[in-house]
């Protein structure tokens, strides 16, 4: 984990708390996706303070942090569902605004709600292409959708789904989990926001949904994952961002933190410890 | 679409080679009780009382039921995109008065019978779009509960029908009682025209983008939203519809009955509700397939028509009715994966 990538970054990331925020991107190492100083408030409520973050393509990026730090309200900023109070976005260098859940479709997000915003009444198929059905000459085009469906659901060594015209209520919770990720595959997303993947999981379907996450990752697709769980953190992520009242008080190569300065970061908002791994590595 | 057997298909769980093969297989199964129900219930009719198989018979059944299925099917739109719609029946009312006196100034005016007939019917469609953009509008915007909004457009609706024709009957009309019984075999041509739209309606909640974001956003709609779909636009755009065909449905009562009366229409969303219940269609939004709400209408019409046919006094339906209801909401229950309250 130690690859120069990750030291690039770390360096870069220093420069931009030093230079003025918001002067764009290091060139040297385009991010997918970078965040300057996004700022979220709800009234008189600053859920989001200064937050700056980047996200590599083909990674795993873990965001950590205490119920109420933001989590949730980052990602759905990210994701369109409310535009940022001040701040900026750069999709691949290019600043952007996004401000539906529908830019965030184009730009190549796809997010994967803790509810997993899937329709129970509705079969795998109709789930995985809600929103963009393929059509002919006005009506549905079921099978090639369905042949789609099959194909990815393959692709992704997702074998344990009976038939793709299953509706997704009688799903299991790895098996919807699946279908959601799927979905954002499926739509040829560039970045993938899982929220709470593994929660309310058993054992054995929290392994398959890890084994996902890698899946997409060595396809180059950049993945954001919010996790209460160190443990699924430590086995999937390659970098790791923490975020504490608001703010995003760390983050960097997974290689600069271990469980004990996780946790230090997450309650207090700091540590000695991964200070001094950083400047070890 | 019969042609959706597919190897991708096959290599999953052995599908039964039938058509309908996209349908769950317990919703196909009611589909197929309740059309055994639909024929039982003719052929009953038909053992006490012969006459019942006769054309006469089935071109007034055809008429009824071309006065109930549209509004059945918007109520199925509205219903299965998680919404309730009470008002399908005063927008007939108001419509068909509209349309009436619209019909009545521009045959004054010289304009000819068959285009004032076209310009009411628009008149009348036009009255039920505008009754259900305030319906759209008390729904999305002012963010009224379905049941509310449409509750109190019920009760405008029925209001203005009374003022609008000071209480009696607009326009008598032999011209349009001439041409609406006239027509082929069974069918009269009005009846092929509801029939047709019919057809137009069940095609595109099933076959189409429009259709397939109805359910979506019955299931879930916040899923819809999260998938990129305009929630608020489609929700409207469904009331609207439903205006529109029930303004349609104005139209129909004003050919059969030869003028717009206050009263045409009063209550019959509550038979829209049941063809609906009926049908299969769960109440909780999100599914129902629209050949059931097809059948609902059918049973509903032959049930009240055929009553009088053995020699029981038609007060008798709404009873008759409630028994069927009963009977389509216990088949319903008992479906796996229905939401319970207890």
């Amino acid at each position: 984990m130690e690859s120069t990538p990750e030291n690039n970054d770390l360096t870069s990331s220093k420069n931009r708390q030093s230079g003025p925020v918001g002067s764009g991107v290091d060139p040297s190492a385009p991010m997918l996706l970078s965040l300057r100083d996004i700022t979220k408030s709800f009234g008189a409520v600053q859920a989001l303070q200064h937050v700056d973050l980047d996200i590599p393509a083909g990674q795993v990026t873990a965001l950590i942090g205490d119920n109420g730090a933001g989590k949730s309200t980052l990602i759905k900023t990210v994701s369109g569902i409310w535009a940022p109070t001040s701040g900026s976005m750069y999709w691949q260098g290019q600043e952007v605004h996004v401000h539906t859940p529908r830019d965030a479709s184009h730009l190549g997000i796809a997010t994967v709600y803790q509810d997993l915003a899937l329709c129970d009444n509705l079969d795998i198929v109709q789930n995985m292409y809600l929103g963009r059905e393929d059509t002919k000459a006005g009506m549905l085009d079921e099978i090639s959708m369905e042949l789609a469906t099959t194909k990815t659901l393959k692709d992704l060594s997702v074998s344990t789904v009976k038939s793709v015209r299953q509706l997704v209520g009688s799903l299991s919770g790895g098996q919807r989990q699946a279908v959601a990720v799927a979905r954002a595959v499926m739509r040829e997303s560039q970045l993938v926001i899982l929220d709470e993947p593994t929660a309310a999981l058993g054992v054995s379907q929290t392994a398959q949904v890890l084994d996902l996450i890698k899946t997409l990752s060595s396809r180059g697709i950049a993945v954001l994952v919010i996790s209460h769980n160190l443990n699924d953190v430590f086995t999937v992520a390659d970098r790791i961002a923490v975020m504490y009242l608001g703010t995003l008080v760390s983050h960097g190569p997974i290689a600069n933190y271990d469980r004990n300065s996780a946790v230090e970061m997450i309650t207090t908002g700091k540590s000695d410890r991964v200070a001094a791994l950083a400047s070890s590595n | 679409m019969s042609t959706v057997e597919t190897p991708a298909a096959s290599s999953n769980e052995a599908p039964p080679p039938s058509p309908l093969r996209r349908v769950a297989s317990f919703a196909a199964n009611q589909q197929f009780i309740l059309f055994l129900v639909l024929v039982g219930v003719m052929v009953f009719f038909d053992f006490h009382n012969s006459r019942f198989f006769g054309t006469s018979e089935f071109t007034n059944l055809l008429v009824d039921f071309s006065e109930a299925v549209l509004i059945a099917g918007a109520e199925m739109y509205v219903i299965s995109s998680g919404g309730i719609d009470l008002s399908v029946g005063s927008t007939i009312a108001v419509s068909t008065v509209v349309g009436a006196y619209a019909i009545q100034y521009l045959e004054g005016h010289h304009f000819g019978e068959f285009p004032s007939l076209l310009l009411g019917t628009f008149a009348c469609a036009g009255v039920g779009a505008m009754v259900w953009v305030i319906n759209a509008l008390l729904i999305t915007k002012a963010r009224l509960v379905p049941f509310v909004a449409t509750l109190v457009t019920l009760s405008m609706g029925e209001g203005l029908a009374l003022v609008f024709s000071k209480g009696g009957t607009v326009g008598y009309d032999p011209a349009a009682a001439v041409w609406s019984s006239t027509g082929f075999w069974i069918f009269r041509w009005l009846t092929l025209m509801v029939l047709t739209v019919t057809v137009v309606l069940g095609l595109v909640l099933h076959f189409t983008r429009y259709g397939r974001y109805n359910f979506a956003i019955g299931s879930n709609p916040f899923a819809a939203r999260a998938a990129g779909i305009n929630v608020n636009r489609h929700v409207a755009s469904v009331y609207v519809l439903s205006g529109v065909l029930a303004g349609l449905t104005g139209m129909i009562w004003y050919f059969n009955t030869s003028g717009g009366a206050p009263q045409n229409g009063i209550g019959n969303e509550l038979e829209a509700i049941a063809a609906v219940v009926i049908g299969g269609v769960s109440l909780f939004g999100g599914s129902g397939r629209f050949t059931g709400i097809i059948l609902g209408v059918a049973i509903l019409t032959v049930v009240h028509d055929g009553l009088v046919f053995i020699n029981i006094a038609t007060t008798w339906n709404e009873v008759v009715v409630a028994g069927f209801i009963a009977l389509a909401a216990v088949l319903q229950s008992m479906r796996p994966g229905t939401k319970r309250l207890m």
